[in-house]
This record gives structure tokens, C-alpha cells and sequence, in this order.
């Protein structure tokens, strides 16, 4: 058995490599999954037939498959995630994740990995280190007062009044707010930036705390769907999946009984991912959904729309709907992110 | 000694044991994976402890995945992880063994 790095981008192993994932029921090849992989083992037998594969993109396992003549024992199956392992070390992930099907977990976890939360039709796992339990002590507040702990999850590209308007119903009926800034190099802020934005817009709210998301609130590695234009089956599971692990690990970590979101009337993406969490939060955690705050001209506010209006330069048309520190940094900045804009025309900004 | 990066060593192949090695503050901390924890946990946690330090390391986490490794696997796998961890792997600590 001889073990091959390969580009599956290159045609002269894309046929073989996906015929052999497709025999084995693993299917979604789109462009942008594709896009990715940083690296695919491939492991041979003598004839040169496919006996296992798998893939790293950055520190998630992908597209693993073993031929059902190998599994026995586990030995190629523990072959493989070591070598994509140490792959993955030398690139400097020490912390990885992997999507599975839910009959693959036990053999994951006799891995070393820990299961971090599963749906009928998958399953997330993590192994290395840190873990989730090192980045829930490392964001943990300890607050002596009783009362209700409220959860907001936020992108905030950028921070407006109508986040402002929903971190207010949160802080008004909350003992303490954690708020979580999504952490992403996707996105057109810069993730200090977005968390600076927000934190100088709620700075005068005591009882809210601004936390990063880190890896395990909508983040580009455990939830890609958000970001790229994805299958909506996909993006389904990987909500389901995202508010499973904010259900079963973050949620009873932090003592948090309540989660805001903002009603979305515009995007198909976030409406999905609120219709999730209202199926798998409660009764464990209630959701609040906040109807979302109008501008001065009716429409409801949306970062979108900023968006737009820092490509067409017309920051005075939206300047009502920033709180003053969003407005100043904008205007600082709006040649550089003017530039961000054109030299990145992706999906997401 | 300062532990200067994460580093890992050794694989999930039976008789073999994976180590991660990463900064830590109080103390060597071990989070041991095994089927033998029960009969082993303690004598490999002797030995990885041991081994540390030997190199030196008073303080770090360490994650150990074991597949059955016999003592003297789980000693040169601790070391390989400390001294890449220590960024020392060009100065073999022959001593330690």
C-alpha cells in the first residue's frame, strides 16, 4: 500500500478520486468545496486501485472514504486519520474537526476525537488542542449576579443601530449578555475590526460582554454554508448542527437560558438558520426573535445595505443608521475598504 | 523550560501513541485517551510525566491518544513532542533515555 499527495484539482486525479468517494456514498463535489481542500491523500494498492482516501482543508477532515474490503479491524481507518493528522500539524493545525455520518462517530472517538454535537443526519467532532472546554473557560465571565444569561450571535459587517436595537431588548431583560462576534476572515471587516466596532457601540451597556465566536459559533470551518454559496440541504444540516453544539455545549457551559435573534426578511441564508435554532433551542434555551429595527425611511436596517453604500461612496445616506463610532471608522476608512470591495468580489461581502 | 510552539508526535497505528504537547500554566497536565486507561492510565501518565521532565518542561498540557504503546514508545514519543515543542529537535537529549 503506497500513499500519494494529490491535487484533486488536476483533472488526472479528480475522475478517480471522486468515482471512488461517489462508490462509497459521499457525494457534493461543488466548485467551492473543491476550492477548499489545501491537500488529498490517496492510498494505492499494487494494481494501483484506490484502497482509502481523505483531505484537509485548513483544520477540517474532508472527503474520507475507505474501501469496504479494507475496513476490518480499523487498521487502514486509523491509518488514515494519523497521516492526515500529522499533515495537518506540519501546517500548523494542532486543533481539527470533522463532519461525519452519525455511524461513524465511534470510530472517530476511538480516535481520540470528541464528540461535539449530532443531528439524525450528522455529526461534529473535534480532536487536538485547544478544545471547546479551554475556549469556554478562556470566554467564561465570572458574574455574581443572579438573573438571566442571554446569548446574541453576530457578524456585525458592520456593527449599525439595528444590532445597537437588539443588544438593547437583550441587555434590558438579561442579568448578562454574552455577545458573540463570528469570527471570520471572510468577510469584508476584519474580525478585531467588526469585534472593535461592536464593543465601542455597546460600551455603555454594563451587563453585556463581548466574546469572540471562535471556531464553534458559525464559523467558516464547522458551518462553510454560511459563507459559500452552498447546497441548501447542506446549509440545513450545518445549521441544525450549529445550534445543536450551541444547545448541548456552550449553552449549559455558560448557564445561558436565552438567545436573541433579528427577524430576516432579506436573506434566505440567516432565515433558514433562524427557522433551525427555533426547531432544535427550545425548551432548553428560549429564542427570542426580535423584529428587526426600521430606518428613518421604513426599510429595516441591514448591513448589506451599508455595504452598498460604501461601494457607491454614499456614506450620508446611511449615516442614520450607524451608531457614531461605526459612522467615524467608515469614513476613516473608506478608500481601503473601497479597495477590499473590488479586489474581492466574493460571495459574502 | 519555555514550551515556544504546539507539537505533536507519533500515530494512531496500534502499539503506537500520539502525543500534542502545548503551553500550559500550572503544572503537567495530561488528558489520556486509552482502551487500557484502566490497567495503564497511571504507569503511562509516569512515564510521559517522567520524560517532560527530564527535558526540562515543568508546565504544559499534553493530549495522549494511546493505541496499546508499550513504555519505551510512549518515552520516545513524549520526547520527539518535547523537544519539537521546545524547538530543540537539533540537540537530541540522548540523557533523557
Amino acid at each position: 500500500m503506497e500513499v500519494k499527495e494529490v491535487d484533486v484539482k488536476n483533472r488526472r486525479y479528480r475522475h478517480l478520486w471522486q468515482q471512488f468517494l461517489e462508490s462509497n456514498g459521499i457525494t457534493g463535489f461543488s466548485a467551492a468545496d473543491l476550492e477548499a481542500i489545501d491537500t488529498t491523500s490517496l492510498w494505492l494498492d499494487e494494481e494501483g486501485e484506490v484502497i482509502a482516501t481523505g483531505s484537509l482543508a485548513g483544520h477540517v477532515l474532508k472527503y474520507l472514504a475507505i474501501d469496504e474490503n479494507h475496513r476490518q479491524a480499523g487498521t487502514t481507518f486509523n491509518i488514515v486519520v494519523s497521516h492526515l493528522t500529522e499533515l495537518a500539524a506540519q501546517r500548523g493545525h494542532y486543533h481539527l474537526f470533522v463532519f461525519t455520518k452519525p455511524e461513524y462517530e465511534a470510530s472517530f472517538q476511538h480516535v481520540g476525537f470528541q464528540l461535539l454535537a449530532h443531528t439524525p443526519q450528522a455529526s461534529l467532532l473535534e480532536t487536538g488542542m485547544p478544545t471547546i472546554k479551554d475556549y469556554l473557560n478562556q470566554i467564561k465571565h465570572s458574574s455574581t449576579e443572579t438573573g438571566t444569561i442571554s446569548a446574541i450571535v453576530m457578524n456585525a459587517n458592520p456593527f449599525t443601530k439595528g444590532h445597537r436595537y437588539l443588544v438593547e431588548q437583550a441587555s434590558r431583560n438579561s442579568a448578562l449578555v454574552y455577545l458573540f462576534v463570528v469570527s471570520n476572515d471572510v468577510s469584508l471587516f476584519k474580525t478585531t475590526e467588526r469585534k472593535e466596532l461592536v464593543e465601542a457601540g455597546v460600551k455603555d451597556l454594563s451587563n453585556v460582554v463581548v466574546v469572540d465566536g471562535g471556531d464553534y459559533q458559525i464559523s467558516p470551518a464547522t458551518f462553510p454554508a454560511y459563507f459559500l454559496k452552498s447546497d441548501q440541504e447542506i446549509g440545513d444540516y450545518q445549521a441544525h448542527l450549529d445550534a445543536q453544539l450551541f444547545k448541548q455545549q456552550i449553552a449549559p457551559a455558560l448557564g445561558i437560558t436565552d438567545r436573541y435573534v433579528g427577524s430576516e426578511p432579506h436573506s434566505k441564508t440567516t432565515e433558514n438558520y433562524n427557522q433551525a435554532l427555533a426547531e432544535v433551542l427550545p425548551p432548553t434555551v428560549t429564542l427570542h426573535v426580535i423584529p428587526r429595527c426600521q430606518s428613518n425611511n421604513g426599510d429595516v436596517i441591514s448591513a448589506t445595505r451599508i455595504r452598498q453604500a460604501i461601494k457607491e461612496g454614499r456614506l450620508e445616506d446611511v449615516k442614520c443608521d450607524l451608531p457614531t463610532s461605526t459612522f467615524a471608522f467608515l469614513k476613516a476608512n473608506l478608500p481601503i475598504l473601497q479597495a477590499r470591495l473590488t479586489t474581492h468580489q466574493q460571495k459574502g461581502f | 523550560m519555555e514550551i515556544k510552539t504546539t507539537a505533536m508526535a507519533g500515530t494512531l497505528e496500534s502499539s503506537d501513541i500520539q502525543i500534542t504537547i502545548s503551553a500550559g500554566q500550572d503544572g503537567i497536565n495530561i488528558d489520556l485517551d486509552s482502551s487500557v486507561a484502566s490497567l495503564y492510565g497511571d504507569q503511562i501518565k509516569k512515564v510521559i510525566t517522567d520524560t517532560l521532565v527530564a527535558t526540562g518542561i515543568t508546565n504544559a498540557n499534553v493530549k495522549a491518544i494511546d493505541k496499546g504503546a508499550l513504555d519505551c514508545v510512549v518515552k520516545a514519543r513524549a520526547l520527539a513532542a518535547a523537544q519539537r515543542a521546545l524547538e530543540t529537535s537539533d540537540q537530541p537529549a540522548w540523557e533523557v533515555f
